[in-house]
């Protein structure tokens, strides 16, 4: 049992990775800033020294949404695996479906199911739930989506230059802020790691101790973090490319200055949130900031029913993976032919999804469609950048030469 | 309810994202004026982009100082 919670456990890790990609790198993907194999591998390492990094395991599984221990259900290594089976059901179907949730969310949703099978309702802490699930995912799109929308609009704002006697738009060099995308998306990303990774490493030590096979009180073992560092490392380099799509391209169009916004937005809302007590969920604060930053630019729409779709899917994570969490649950319970089917009709499950998925392959070359594919940011050699930029102003005197000098400044296409 | 926690957050968010947007908007703006053909000045333009630049460099780096749990703990 022990070993099959941990190869579950380290799946959802694996879920987790591919799953939140999106949140760092689909944006940065989406204007061009880094080239998408690129993207995830970034994002890949920098989960992967994230885990490392954070290694402190939390004294509950379920962060006291459950009543554990005396006076509410005993944690065992059952609760825990019908709970886990829940969240990656969920994170496959939603995955299938193109959609962002919340790993954590799908976590809670099928501890809670399972919690409520083996010791009824009173097990549940609905105000810790209100607290902790329900309100974040009301607040967190609209905190972030606030200040990516002012942001989005500061950056047009400031950027934004007109000649002031012909009003005529002067080069405006908004591609510059593709550089800036690549360290606001890699510290989301980083961010990630050490929230995510540490989880799954919190739910194998509770487990082993639980087993009595570690003893209580004592830190993750250094396997137990290889594992489940690699384990976020390689889900995310798979690249959860169907929602990387749909925060990339499904929800608005972004343009380097709006994707700056967004991710700065995101990772500003991330870090204040894990810092000043109130936590909120990845998933939710980047899919807020990238529409909000849709809402901010001029000249682009956001596709409301793609997010109607999303809040849906929102709205559907703590029931469905409960229910999961639930009937798994109720099988675990029946005794050892039991757990094995539970197992043998999840992994089953997570097949079919998977070959369901290969009918209408989303990959790194069809996840979004750059049109500047070619405009990927390159850190060009020193030299070669004043040898470049030497050569674009002698252009630009000929060409004020050639103009008879009357026009000031030679008016470039807008970059909008 | 943690109501005052829930404001300091969107609070934070909002001014702490605003200030490096701007940081890195004037950086742009400062980069794109420098690089107009008849500037003149460039080298003063571009040395205020890359002062903007280098700020949010160290809003980066806060940000890092804030993730490793090695600094704040």
């Amino acid at each position: 049992m022990v070993a099959l919670v941990i190869a579950l456990a380290l799946f959802f890790d694996f879920t987790n990775g591919f799953h939140d990609t999106a949140n760092a790198m689909a944006t940065p993907i989406a204007t061009g800033a880094i080239k998408p194999r690129t993207a995830v591998a970034l994002a890949a390492v920098l989960n992967l020294v994230g885990a490392f990094l954070s290694t402190e395991v939390a004294k509950t599984v379920s962060g006291g949404i459950i009543r554990e221990g005396s006076g509410g259900v005993q944690i065992t290594p059952e609760i825990i695996f019908a709970g886990l089976m829940g969240a990656v059901l969920w994170n496959m179907v939603t995955w299938l479906k193109g959609l962002p949730s919340s790993s954590s969310h799908a976590l809670f949703g099928g501890l809670i199911g399972a919690a409520v099978v083996g010791a009824g309702f009173s097990s549940v802490n609905f105000e810790s739930l209100l607290q902790k699930v329900i309100l974040p995912a009301v607040f967190a799109p609209v905190i972030a989506g606030l200040a990516a929308y002012v942001c989005t609009r500061l950056a047009y704002a400031l950027t934004a230059r007109h000649d002031p006697e012909t009003g005529s738009k002067l080069t405006q060099k908004r591609g510059g802020f593709r550089t800036g995308q690549i360290f606001t998306s890699s510290l989301v990303a980083l961010a990630h790691g050490t929230n995510d990774a540490q989880k799954t490493m919190g739910i194998i030590t509770l487990v082993l101790i639980a087993a009595g096979s570690q003893a209580p009180g004592s830190g993750p073992q250094l396997w137990v973090i290889t594992a489940c560092a690699l384990a976020i490392a390689i889900g995310t380099y798979a690249g959860g490319w169907r929602i990387i799509r749909t925060m990339g391209s499904g929800l608005t169009e972004v343009k380097p200055a709006q994707g700056f916004a967004a991710e700065t937005s995101t990772a500003s809302a991330i870090l204040a949130s894990s810092h000043l007590g109130f936590a909120l969920s990845t998933t939710q604060v980047a899919s807020g900031s990238v529409i909000g930053s849709g809402m901010g630019r001029r000249g682009t729409t956001v596709r409301w029913n793609m997010v109607g779709k999303i809040a849906l899917g929102w709205l559907f994570t703590l029931p469905a993976a409960g229910i999961v969490g639930a009937l798994t649950a109720l099988l675990v319970k029946t005794g050892a032919v039991g757990v094995l089917i539970a197992a043998v009709a999840g992994s089953g499950a997570v097949l079919f999804m998977f070959f369901y998925s290969r009918k209408s392959s989303v990959g790194h070359q069809n996840a979004v469609e750059v049109e500047e594919a070619g405009q990927a940011v390159r850190f060009a050699k020193k030299k070669a950048m004043a040898r470049a930029r030497a050569k674009a102003k002698e252009q630009a005197k000929e060409q004020a030469k050639a103009d008879n000098g009357a026009a000031a400044n030679t008016p470039k296409e807008n970059q909008r | 309810m943690k109501w005052l926690e829930l404001l300091t957050v969107a609070g934070t968010t909002l001014i702490s994202a605003a200030l490096v947007v701007t940081l890195y908007s004037l950086g742009v703006r400062f980069t794109a004026i420098a690089a107009d053909a008849q500037q003149p000045s460039p080298g003063i333009k571009r040395s205020v982009a890359y002062l903007c630049f280098s700020l949010c460099g160290v809003a980066v780096l806060f940000g890092l100082y804030l993730i490793i749990p090695y600094f704040t703990k």
